[in-house]
Protein backbone atom coordinates (compact mmCIF):
# COMPACT_ATOMS: atom_id res chain seq x y z
CA UNK A 1 0.00 0.00 0.00
CA UNK A 2 1.97 3.15 -1.28
CA UNK A 3 0.67 6.75 -0.78
CA UNK A 4 -0.87 7.11 -4.08
CA UNK A 5 -3.24 3.76 -3.49
CA UNK A 6 -3.81 5.41 0.15
CA UNK A 7 -4.62 8.81 -1.03
CA UNK A 8 -7.11 6.96 -3.74
CA UNK A 9 -8.84 4.85 -0.89
CA UNK A 10 -9.47 8.01 1.01
CA UNK A 11 -10.89 9.82 -2.22
CA UNK A 12 -13.47 7.16 -2.49
CA UNK A 13 -14.27 8.00 1.03
CA UNK A 14 -15.13 10.99 0.74
CA UNK A 15 -12.03 12.60 2.02
CA UNK A 16 -11.34 16.12 0.79
CA UNK A 17 -8.37 16.21 2.62
CA UNK A 18 -6.80 13.45 0.67
CA UNK A 19 -8.80 15.02 -3.05
CA UNK A 20 -6.89 18.29 -2.14
CA UNK A 21 -3.46 16.65 -1.82
CA UNK A 22 -3.60 14.77 -5.00
CA UNK A 23 -4.90 18.17 -6.84
CA UNK A 24 -1.94 19.74 -5.00
CA UNK A 25 0.69 17.07 -6.48
CA UNK A 26 -0.28 16.66 -10.13
CA UNK A 27 -2.16 19.83 -11.05
CA UNK A 28 0.56 21.97 -12.48
CA UNK A 29 2.59 19.02 -14.22
CA UNK A 30 -0.66 17.63 -15.76
CA UNK A 31 -1.73 21.29 -17.31
CA UNK A 32 2.39 21.24 -18.56
CA UNK A 33 1.93 17.87 -19.87
CA UNK A 34 -1.34 19.19 -21.83
CA UNK A 35 0.73 22.40 -23.11
CA UNK A 36 2.55 19.17 -25.42
CA UNK A 37 -0.59 19.52 -27.53
CA UNK A 38 -2.37 22.67 -26.84
CA UNK A 39 -0.74 25.81 -26.53
CA UNK A 40 -3.03 27.64 -24.98
CA UNK A 41 -2.38 27.70 -21.50
CA UNK A 42 -5.97 29.10 -19.84
CA UNK A 43 -7.78 26.27 -22.07
CA UNK A 44 -4.94 23.31 -20.31
CA UNK A 45 -5.76 24.59 -17.09
CA UNK A 46 -9.57 24.44 -17.88
CA UNK A 47 -9.12 20.52 -19.21
CA UNK A 48 -7.12 20.21 -16.11
CA UNK A 49 -9.68 21.05 -13.52
CA UNK A 50 -12.50 19.85 -15.25
CA UNK A 51 -10.83 16.32 -15.29
CA UNK A 52 -10.19 16.84 -11.13
CA UNK A 53 -14.01 18.21 -10.94
CA UNK A 54 -15.14 14.99 -12.43
CA UNK A 55 -12.35 12.84 -10.56
CA UNK A 56 -14.20 14.33 -7.13
CA UNK A 57 -17.98 13.60 -8.31
CA UNK A 58 -17.52 10.11 -9.65
CA UNK A 59 -15.20 9.24 -6.63
CA UNK A 60 -17.22 6.11 -5.66
CA UNK A 61 -17.60 4.45 -9.11
CA UNK A 62 -13.83 5.10 -10.23
CA UNK A 63 -12.20 2.62 -11.75
CA UNK A 64 -8.51 3.07 -11.93
CA UNK A 65 -6.82 -0.26 -13.54
CA UNK A 66 -2.90 1.81 -13.76
CA UNK A 67 -1.29 3.65 -11.61
CA UNK A 68 -3.18 6.94 -10.85
CA UNK A 69 -0.35 9.27 -12.48
CA UNK A 70 -0.47 7.39 -15.80
CA UNK A 71 -5.06 7.39 -15.29
CA UNK A 72 -4.94 11.26 -15.14
CA UNK A 73 -2.18 12.08 -17.92
CA UNK A 74 -4.34 9.76 -20.14
CA UNK A 75 -7.25 12.11 -19.26
CA UNK A 76 -5.63 15.11 -20.13
CA UNK A 77 -4.28 13.26 -23.43
CA UNK A 78 -8.36 12.54 -24.43
CA UNK A 79 -9.41 15.61 -23.44
CA UNK A 80 -6.47 17.85 -25.27
CA UNK A 81 -7.03 15.52 -28.56
CA UNK A 82 -11.02 15.90 -28.46
CA UNK A 83 -10.25 19.97 -28.36
CA UNK A 84 -8.26 19.87 -31.22
CA UNK A 85 -10.61 17.82 -33.19
CA UNK A 86 -13.29 19.72 -32.19
CA UNK A 87 -11.30 22.97 -33.26
CA UNK A 88 -10.17 21.60 -36.42
CA UNK A 89 -11.80 23.58 -38.51
CA UNK A 90 -11.32 26.51 -36.56
CA UNK A 91 -7.87 26.68 -36.36
CA UNK A 92 -6.78 24.90 -39.55
CA UNK A 93 -4.35 27.99 -40.63
CA UNK A 94 -2.91 28.45 -37.01
CA UNK A 95 0.18 26.25 -35.51
CA UNK A 96 -2.36 25.37 -32.61
CA UNK A 97 -1.60 21.63 -32.35
CA UNK A 98 1.71 20.94 -31.07
CA UNK A 99 4.97 19.22 -32.70
CA UNK A 100 3.09 15.75 -32.98
CA UNK A 101 0.48 14.48 -34.99
CA UNK A 102 -3.17 13.29 -33.49
CA UNK A 103 -2.39 9.22 -33.75
CA UNK A 104 0.84 9.83 -31.05
CA UNK A 105 0.18 8.51 -28.37
CA UNK A 106 1.90 9.05 -25.11
CA UNK A 107 3.47 5.95 -23.18
CA UNK A 108 1.67 7.60 -19.83
CA UNK A 109 2.43 4.57 -17.74
CA UNK A 110 6.52 5.21 -18.25
CA UNK A 111 5.82 9.17 -18.80
CA UNK A 112 7.85 11.42 -16.47
CA UNK A 113 6.59 14.51 -15.19
CA UNK A 114 8.25 18.07 -15.61
CA UNK A 115 8.47 18.04 -11.41
CA UNK A 116 10.41 14.74 -11.05
CA UNK A 117 12.34 15.06 -14.32
CA UNK A 118 13.39 18.81 -14.17
CA UNK A 119 16.52 18.62 -11.56
CA UNK A 120 17.41 15.73 -13.28
CA UNK A 121 17.56 16.95 -16.51
CA UNK A 122 19.26 20.16 -15.36
CA UNK A 123 22.31 18.19 -14.06
CA UNK A 124 22.07 16.09 -17.49
CA UNK A 125 22.53 18.86 -19.75
CA UNK A 126 25.59 20.47 -18.00
CA UNK A 127 27.25 17.05 -18.71
CA UNK A 128 26.78 17.55 -21.95
CA UNK A 129 29.77 18.29 -24.56
CA UNK A 130 30.08 22.27 -24.83
CA UNK A 131 29.10 22.35 -28.54
CA UNK A 132 26.18 19.73 -28.33
CA UNK A 133 24.58 21.81 -25.11
CA UNK A 134 24.82 24.85 -27.19
CA UNK A 135 23.26 23.67 -30.07
CA UNK A 136 20.72 21.74 -28.06
CA UNK A 137 19.42 25.01 -26.12
CA UNK A 138 19.41 27.42 -28.79
CA UNK A 139 17.18 25.13 -30.24
CA UNK A 140 15.01 24.14 -27.39
CA UNK A 141 15.03 27.52 -25.42
CA UNK A 142 15.27 30.21 -28.24
CA UNK A 143 13.48 28.19 -30.67
CA UNK A 144 15.50 28.36 -33.24
CA UNK A 145 15.87 26.88 -36.31
CA UNK A 146 18.93 24.80 -37.66
CA UNK A 147 19.46 26.57 -40.16
CA UNK A 148 19.30 29.56 -38.30
CA UNK A 149 21.73 28.01 -35.78
CA UNK A 150 24.63 26.75 -38.32
CA UNK A 151 24.65 30.16 -39.67
CA UNK A 152 25.30 31.92 -36.03
CA UNK A 153 27.93 29.16 -35.39
CA UNK A 154 29.04 29.33 -39.00
CA UNK A 155 28.78 25.48 -39.90
CA UNK A 156 26.41 23.06 -41.70
CA UNK A 157 23.43 22.16 -41.43
CA UNK A 158 24.64 18.62 -40.56
CA UNK A 159 27.12 19.61 -37.75
CA UNK A 160 23.55 21.02 -36.37
CA UNK A 161 21.58 17.95 -37.02
CA UNK A 162 24.61 15.85 -35.30
CA UNK A 163 25.51 17.61 -32.33
CA UNK A 164 21.72 18.26 -31.39
CA UNK A 165 20.71 14.46 -32.67
CA UNK A 166 24.02 13.50 -30.24
CA UNK A 167 22.15 15.90 -27.41
CA UNK A 168 18.85 14.23 -27.21
CA UNK A 169 21.15 11.05 -26.90
CA UNK A 170 23.53 11.74 -24.20
CA UNK A 171 20.50 13.35 -22.17
CA UNK A 172 18.89 9.74 -22.48
CA UNK A 173 22.18 7.61 -21.57
CA UNK A 174 22.48 10.29 -18.47
CA UNK A 175 18.75 9.83 -17.25
CA UNK A 176 18.34 5.81 -18.39
CA UNK A 177 18.66 5.05 -14.67
CA UNK A 178 16.03 7.53 -13.91
CA UNK A 179 13.35 6.17 -16.55
CA UNK A 180 14.29 2.53 -14.84
CA UNK A 181 13.85 3.68 -11.59
CA UNK A 182 10.75 5.12 -12.67
CA UNK A 183 9.30 1.65 -14.10
CA UNK A 184 10.53 -0.21 -11.02
CA UNK A 185 8.66 1.98 -8.61
CA UNK A 186 5.42 0.86 -11.11
CA UNK A 187 6.63 -2.75 -10.82
CA UNK A 188 5.97 -2.44 -7.24
CA UNK A 189 3.14 -0.70 -7.32
CA UNK A 190 1.06 -3.02 -8.90
CA UNK B 1 23.67 0.20 -24.74
CA UNK B 2 25.31 2.04 -27.17
CA UNK B 3 24.05 5.67 -28.64
CA UNK B 4 21.86 5.19 -31.54
CA UNK B 5 23.48 7.99 -33.66
CA UNK B 6 21.53 8.22 -36.91
CA UNK B 7 18.06 7.10 -35.31
CA UNK B 8 18.70 10.26 -32.55
CA UNK B 9 19.22 12.85 -35.10
CA UNK B 10 15.98 11.51 -36.96
CA UNK B 11 14.16 11.48 -33.83
CA UNK B 12 15.53 15.13 -32.55
CA UNK B 13 14.78 16.63 -36.36
CA UNK B 14 11.25 15.28 -35.85
CA UNK B 15 10.81 17.24 -32.69
CA UNK B 16 12.29 20.30 -34.12
CA UNK B 17 9.80 19.67 -37.43
CA UNK B 18 13.26 19.83 -39.27
CA UNK B 19 12.35 16.28 -41.22
CA UNK B 20 12.20 15.63 -44.47
CA UNK B 21 10.19 13.42 -46.77
CA UNK B 22 12.31 10.66 -46.81
CA UNK B 23 13.59 10.49 -43.29
CA UNK B 24 9.96 10.65 -41.96
CA UNK B 25 9.32 7.47 -43.82
CA UNK B 26 13.03 6.68 -42.72
CA UNK B 27 11.81 7.22 -38.97
CA UNK B 28 7.81 5.70 -39.23
CA UNK B 29 9.40 2.42 -40.86
CA UNK B 30 12.05 2.14 -37.61
CA UNK B 31 9.39 2.48 -35.10
CA UNK B 32 7.20 -0.04 -36.84
CA UNK B 33 10.03 -2.38 -36.69
CA UNK B 34 10.20 -3.00 -32.87
CA UNK B 35 8.25 -2.19 -29.82
CA UNK B 36 11.29 -1.21 -27.84
CA UNK B 37 12.14 1.72 -30.43
CA UNK B 38 8.37 2.58 -29.77
CA UNK B 39 9.56 2.82 -25.81
CA UNK B 40 13.10 4.40 -27.13
CA UNK B 41 10.68 7.26 -28.56
CA UNK B 42 9.06 7.87 -25.81
CA UNK B 43 11.67 8.50 -23.59
CA UNK B 44 13.39 11.14 -26.09
CA UNK B 45 9.62 12.80 -26.60
CA UNK B 46 9.80 13.03 -23.12
CA UNK B 47 13.27 14.64 -22.39
CA UNK B 48 12.12 16.61 -25.31
CA UNK B 49 8.82 18.34 -23.65
CA UNK B 50 10.20 18.50 -20.21
CA UNK B 51 13.34 20.19 -21.09
CA UNK B 52 10.79 23.46 -22.21
CA UNK B 53 7.42 22.83 -21.78
CA UNK B 54 5.27 25.19 -23.63
CA UNK B 55 4.02 27.63 -20.56
CA UNK B 56 6.35 28.59 -17.71
CA UNK B 57 5.51 26.27 -14.92
CA UNK B 58 5.90 29.62 -12.16
CA UNK B 59 2.70 30.95 -14.22
CA UNK B 60 0.62 28.16 -13.42
CA UNK B 61 -0.91 29.45 -10.25
CA UNK B 62 -2.03 26.10 -8.57
CA UNK B 63 -3.44 27.88 -5.26
CA UNK B 64 -5.50 30.26 -6.99
CA UNK B 65 -6.77 26.62 -9.45
CA UNK B 66 -7.11 24.82 -5.79
CA UNK B 67 -9.89 27.47 -4.45
CA UNK B 68 -11.85 28.21 -7.43
CA UNK B 69 -11.83 23.81 -7.81
CA UNK B 70 -13.21 24.07 -4.11
CA UNK B 71 -15.43 26.63 -4.19
CA UNK B 72 -16.93 24.34 -6.87
CA UNK B 73 -17.43 21.25 -4.94
CA UNK B 74 -18.54 23.06 -1.55
CA UNK B 75 -22.01 21.37 -0.61
CA UNK B 76 -21.60 22.15 3.38
CA UNK B 77 -24.67 23.91 4.48
CA UNK B 78 -24.69 26.41 7.69
CA UNK B 79 -27.64 25.41 8.81
CA UNK B 80 -26.11 21.57 9.60
CA UNK B 81 -23.65 23.52 12.12
CA UNK B 82 -24.57 23.87 16.05
CA UNK B 83 -25.59 27.56 16.67
CA UNK B 84 -22.30 27.59 19.09
CA UNK B 85 -19.49 26.89 16.12
CA UNK B 86 -21.78 29.36 13.85
CA UNK B 87 -21.05 32.30 16.38
CA UNK B 88 -17.39 30.92 17.14
CA UNK B 89 -16.68 31.39 13.01
CA UNK B 90 -18.40 34.84 13.24
CA UNK B 91 -15.64 36.20 16.20
CA UNK B 92 -12.82 34.56 14.44
CA UNK B 93 -13.86 36.42 10.90
CA UNK B 94 -14.13 39.29 12.68
CA UNK B 95 -11.77 39.65 15.27
CA UNK B 96 -8.48 38.68 12.96
CA UNK B 97 -8.53 41.46 10.63
CA UNK B 98 -8.99 43.94 13.18
CA UNK B 99 -5.61 42.18 15.01
CA UNK B 100 -4.09 42.83 11.70
CA UNK B 101 -5.01 46.04 11.05
CA UNK B 102 -4.26 47.46 15.09
CA UNK B 103 -0.44 45.87 14.08
CA UNK B 104 -0.75 47.40 10.98
CA UNK B 105 -1.17 50.98 12.41
CA UNK B 106 1.29 50.54 15.59
CA UNK B 107 4.09 49.62 12.58
CA UNK B 108 2.77 52.29 10.49
CA UNK B 109 3.60 55.26 12.86
CA UNK B 110 7.00 53.89 13.95
CA UNK B 111 7.71 53.86 10.10
CA UNK B 112 6.05 57.51 9.25
CA UNK B 113 8.77 59.34 11.42
CA UNK B 114 11.64 58.90 9.40
CA UNK B 115 11.80 60.04 5.71
CA UNK B 116 14.40 58.02 3.54
CA UNK B 117 16.94 60.16 2.35
CA UNK B 118 19.18 58.62 -0.77
CA UNK B 119 22.69 59.15 -2.11
CA UNK B 120 23.21 58.65 -5.92
CA UNK B 121 26.55 57.62 -7.78
CA UNK B 122 27.50 57.51 -11.25
CA UNK B 123 30.33 55.64 -12.80
CA UNK B 124 30.88 57.69 -16.45
CA UNK B 125 32.26 55.69 -18.89
CA UNK B 126 35.86 53.97 -18.36
CA UNK B 127 35.75 54.44 -15.37
CA UNK B 128 34.66 51.91 -12.92
CA UNK B 129 33.89 52.33 -8.66
CA UNK B 130 33.18 50.59 -5.59
CA UNK B 131 30.86 51.41 -2.89
CA UNK B 132 30.27 50.23 0.40
CA UNK B 133 26.55 50.98 1.42
CA UNK B 134 25.53 51.38 5.32
CA UNK B 135 24.32 47.87 5.53
CA UNK B 136 27.71 46.43 4.75
CA UNK B 137 26.76 45.22 1.38
CA UNK B 138 29.38 45.34 -1.19
CA UNK B 139 28.44 46.69 -4.60
CA UNK B 140 30.83 47.31 -7.80
CA UNK B 141 29.71 49.82 -10.37
CA UNK B 142 30.66 49.38 -14.37
CA UNK B 143 31.30 51.98 -16.41
CA UNK B 144 28.47 54.37 -17.60
CA UNK B 145 26.01 52.72 -14.57
CA UNK B 146 23.74 55.12 -12.10
CA UNK B 147 23.48 53.59 -8.21
CA UNK B 148 20.82 55.50 -6.14
CA UNK B 149 20.79 53.87 -2.22
CA UNK B 150 19.13 55.10 1.35
CA UNK B 151 21.80 56.81 3.35
CA UNK B 152 20.28 54.88 6.61
CA UNK B 153 18.40 51.80 5.07
CA UNK B 154 15.22 51.46 7.05
CA UNK B 155 13.94 48.26 8.87
CA UNK B 156 12.09 45.77 7.05
CA UNK B 157 13.52 45.99 3.17
CA UNK B 158 16.84 47.30 1.82
CA UNK B 159 15.82 48.98 -1.52
CA UNK B 160 18.39 50.34 -3.80
CA UNK B 161 17.88 51.68 -7.57
CA UNK B 162 20.37 50.35 -10.56
CA UNK B 163 20.67 51.62 -14.11
CA UNK B 164 23.37 50.09 -15.90
CA UNK B 165 25.86 46.99 -14.92
CA UNK B 166 26.89 46.23 -10.97
CA UNK B 167 28.30 43.23 -9.29
CA UNK B 168 27.11 42.73 -5.72
CA UNK B 169 27.66 41.04 -2.68
CA UNK B 170 24.83 41.59 0.30
CA UNK B 171 25.26 41.17 3.31
CA UNK B 172 23.15 38.33 4.85
CA UNK B 173 20.48 39.52 6.65
CA UNK B 174 17.11 36.96 6.34
CA UNK B 175 14.44 40.04 7.78
CA UNK B 176 15.61 42.38 5.87
CA UNK B 177 15.57 41.48 2.77
CA UNK B 178 17.75 43.31 -0.29
CA UNK B 179 16.39 44.36 -3.44
CA UNK B 180 18.31 46.05 -6.50
CA UNK B 181 15.51 47.27 -8.67
CA UNK B 182 15.77 48.53 -12.21
CA UNK B 183 13.21 49.76 -15.13
CA UNK B 184 12.29 46.01 -15.57
CA UNK B 185 13.07 43.76 -13.55
CA UNK B 186 13.53 43.42 -9.41
CA UNK B 187 16.19 41.18 -7.50
CA UNK B 188 15.10 40.19 -4.02
CA UNK B 189 18.36 38.71 -2.55
CA UNK B 190 19.53 37.71 1.27
CA UNK B 191 23.41 37.24 1.52
CA UNK B 192 24.51 36.61 -1.89
CA UNK B 193 26.81 37.62 -4.77
CA UNK B 194 25.22 38.25 -8.06
CA UNK B 195 25.76 39.97 -11.10
CA UNK B 196 22.97 42.63 -13.10
CA UNK B 197 23.27 44.25 -16.24
CA UNK B 198 20.47 46.36 -16.93
CA UNK B 199 21.83 49.26 -18.98
CA UNK B 200 19.33 51.33 -20.48
CA UNK B 201 20.28 51.04 -24.06
CA UNK B 202 20.18 47.52 -24.12
CA UNK B 203 16.76 45.70 -24.68
CA UNK B 204 18.38 42.47 -22.74
CA UNK B 205 19.02 42.91 -19.21
CA UNK B 206 20.47 39.90 -17.10
CA UNK B 207 21.20 38.87 -13.36
CA UNK B 208 23.67 36.01 -12.93
CA UNK B 209 24.25 34.65 -9.47
CA UNK B 210 27.46 33.15 -8.26
CA UNK B 211 26.61 32.06 -4.85
CA UNK B 212 23.21 32.46 -2.52
CA UNK B 213 19.76 32.80 -3.25
CA UNK B 214 17.88 35.39 -5.07
CA UNK B 215 14.34 36.34 -6.77
CA UNK B 216 13.55 37.76 -9.91
CA UNK B 217 10.94 39.51 -10.35
CA UNK B 218 10.38 40.52 -14.12
CA UNK B 219 8.46 43.60 -15.91
CA UNK B 220 4.67 41.39 -15.59
CA UNK B 221 5.20 39.76 -12.05
CA UNK B 222 6.60 36.78 -13.13
CA UNK B 223 8.78 35.38 -10.47
CA UNK B 224 11.82 33.10 -10.74
CA UNK B 225 14.00 31.65 -8.07
CA UNK B 226 17.98 31.61 -9.56
CA UNK B 227 20.29 28.86 -8.54
CA UNK B 228 23.80 29.54 -8.45
CA UNK B 229 25.74 29.56 -11.67
CA UNK B 230 22.40 30.19 -13.49
CA UNK B 231 22.12 33.29 -15.46
CA UNK B 232 18.55 34.92 -16.12
CA UNK B 233 18.11 37.04 -19.52
CA UNK B 234 15.15 39.20 -19.83
CA UNK B 235 14.47 41.12 -23.27
CA UNK B 236 12.05 43.76 -22.63
CA UNK B 237 11.34 43.85 -26.37
CA UNK B 238 9.59 40.38 -26.33
CA UNK B 239 8.92 40.19 -23.26
CA UNK B 240 10.65 36.85 -22.71
CA UNK B 241 13.46 35.26 -20.70
CA UNK B 242 15.67 32.50 -20.77
CA UNK B 243 17.59 30.98 -17.79
CA UNK B 244 20.64 29.00 -18.09
CA UNK B 245 23.77 27.13 -16.77
CA UNK B 246 26.74 29.91 -17.16
CA UNK B 247 30.25 30.04 -16.11
CA UNK B 248 30.03 32.63 -14.23
CA UNK B 249 33.52 33.40 -14.19
CA UNK B 250 32.61 35.56 -17.40
CA UNK B 251 30.03 37.77 -16.39
CA UNK B 252 31.85 38.81 -13.07
CA UNK B 253 35.47 39.85 -14.08
CA UNK B 254 35.12 43.29 -15.35
CA UNK B 255 34.84 44.14 -11.65
CA UNK B 256 38.73 43.37 -11.84
CA UNK B 257 38.90 45.03 -15.00
CA UNK B 258 39.62 41.49 -16.81
CA UNK B 259 37.41 41.32 -19.85
CA UNK B 260 36.37 37.69 -20.72
CA UNK B 261 34.74 36.58 -24.28
CA UNK B 262 33.88 33.24 -24.75
CA UNK B 263 32.52 33.14 -28.50
CA UNK B 264 30.35 36.09 -28.12
CA UNK B 265 29.73 37.62 -31.43
CA UNK B 266 32.02 40.61 -32.46
CA UNK B 267 29.96 43.68 -32.16
CA UNK B 268 29.17 42.79 -28.63
CA UNK B 269 32.85 42.06 -27.73
CA UNK B 270 33.71 46.09 -29.14
CA UNK B 271 30.22 47.13 -27.08
CA UNK B 272 31.97 46.14 -24.21
CA UNK B 273 35.73 47.23 -25.06
CA UNK B 274 34.54 50.91 -25.86
CA UNK B 275 32.18 51.22 -22.41
CA UNK B 276 35.65 50.07 -20.03
CA UNK B 277 37.50 52.50 -22.37
CA UNK B 278 35.22 55.19 -23.11
CA UNK B 279 35.35 55.07 -26.79
CA UNK B 280 32.55 54.46 -29.19
CA UNK B 281 33.52 50.96 -31.25
CA UNK B 282 31.26 50.98 -34.07
CA UNK B 283 31.68 47.30 -36.63
CA UNK B 284 30.69 48.80 -40.00
CA UNK B 285 30.32 45.58 -41.59
CA UNK B 286 27.42 43.56 -40.85
CA UNK B 287 28.93 40.40 -42.41
CA UNK B 288 31.82 40.40 -39.10
CA UNK B 289 29.23 41.60 -36.38
CA UNK B 290 27.75 38.46 -35.60
CA UNK B 291 31.29 36.44 -35.55
CA UNK B 292 32.37 34.84 -32.55
CA UNK B 293 35.45 35.44 -30.33
CA UNK B 294 36.97 34.32 -27.88
CA UNK B 295 39.62 36.15 -25.52
CA UNK B 296 40.52 37.18 -22.04
CA UNK B 297 41.69 41.14 -21.46
CA UNK B 298 43.65 41.67 -18.12
CA UNK B 299 44.79 44.96 -17.88
CA UNK B 300 46.11 46.00 -22.03
CA UNK B 301 45.77 49.03 -22.88
CA UNK B 302 43.12 50.03 -25.66
CA UNK B 303 45.99 50.13 -28.48
CA UNK B 304 47.45 46.88 -27.61
CA UNK B 305 43.60 45.11 -27.39
CA UNK B 306 43.13 46.68 -30.76
CA UNK B 307 46.62 44.80 -32.19
CA UNK B 308 45.59 41.66 -30.98
CA UNK B 309 42.53 41.51 -32.30
CA UNK B 310 43.55 42.52 -35.36
CA UNK B 311 46.00 39.76 -35.30
CA UNK B 312 43.24 37.10 -34.73
CA UNK B 313 40.00 38.40 -36.31
CA UNK B 314 40.14 39.31 -40.12
CA UNK B 315 39.43 42.86 -39.34
CA UNK B 316 40.85 46.48 -39.88
CA UNK B 317 40.09 49.99 -38.00
CA UNK B 318 39.74 53.19 -38.97
CA UNK B 319 39.72 55.80 -35.92
CA UNK B 320 38.55 59.36 -35.92
CA UNK B 321 40.91 62.20 -34.45
CA UNK B 322 39.38 63.77 -31.40
CA UNK B 323 38.15 67.49 -31.50
CA UNK B 324 37.91 70.46 -29.53
CA UNK B 325 33.97 70.66 -29.69
CA UNK B 326 32.46 74.26 -29.17
CA UNK B 327 32.59 74.42 -25.06
CA UNK B 328 36.44 73.33 -25.18
CA UNK B 329 35.72 69.81 -24.42
CA UNK B 330 37.39 66.85 -26.20
CA UNK B 331 34.75 64.75 -28.36
CA UNK B 332 34.66 61.22 -27.04
CA UNK B 333 37.26 59.00 -29.89
CA UNK B 334 35.56 57.21 -32.05
CA UNK B 335 36.97 53.92 -33.97
CA UNK B 336 35.13 51.92 -37.09
CA UNK B 337 35.90 48.53 -37.98
CA UNK B 338 35.66 46.70 -41.47
CA UNK B 339 36.02 43.45 -42.78
CA UNK B 340 39.52 43.03 -44.23
CA UNK B 341 40.21 43.35 -47.65
CA UNK B 342 41.22 40.23 -49.20
CA UNK B 343 44.42 41.82 -49.88
CA UNK B 344 45.75 42.42 -46.79
CA UNK B 345 45.09 38.48 -45.87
Amino acid sequence: MNEEHYLLFELKQGNKEAFTLLFQKYYKDLVLFGGNFLYDKVRCEDIVQTIFLKLWSDREVLVVNTSLKSYLLRAVQNSCLDEIRHNQVKYEHESYTAAFGLDDNVDTENYILYSDLQNHLDEALSKLPEACRLAFEMNRFEGLRYKEIASRLDVSERTIEVRIGKAIGLLRVYLKEFFLLVSMLLFKEL
Amino acid sequence: MQVNNNIDILIAKHFSEELTIDEENMLTSWLNEDVNNIAYFNQLRNIWQVSYPSFNPETIDVAKAEKKIMKTIKVKRWTQMPAVVWWQRIAAIIILPLFLLMAYLINKEKNLTAEVVYQEIFSPFGVRSQVNLPDGSKVWLNSGSRLKYPVVFKSGIRDVYLSGEAYFEVHSDKNNPFMVKTANLAVKATGTAFNVEAYSTDSVIAVTLVHGKVNVELNNDRNIALVPNQRLSYNNKSNSYNLAKVDTYKWCTWRNGILVFRNDPLDYVFKKIGQMYNVDILVKDTQIASQPYRATFEGESLEEILRLMKMTAPIRYRRTERFKTKNGEFSKEKIEVYKQKINEL
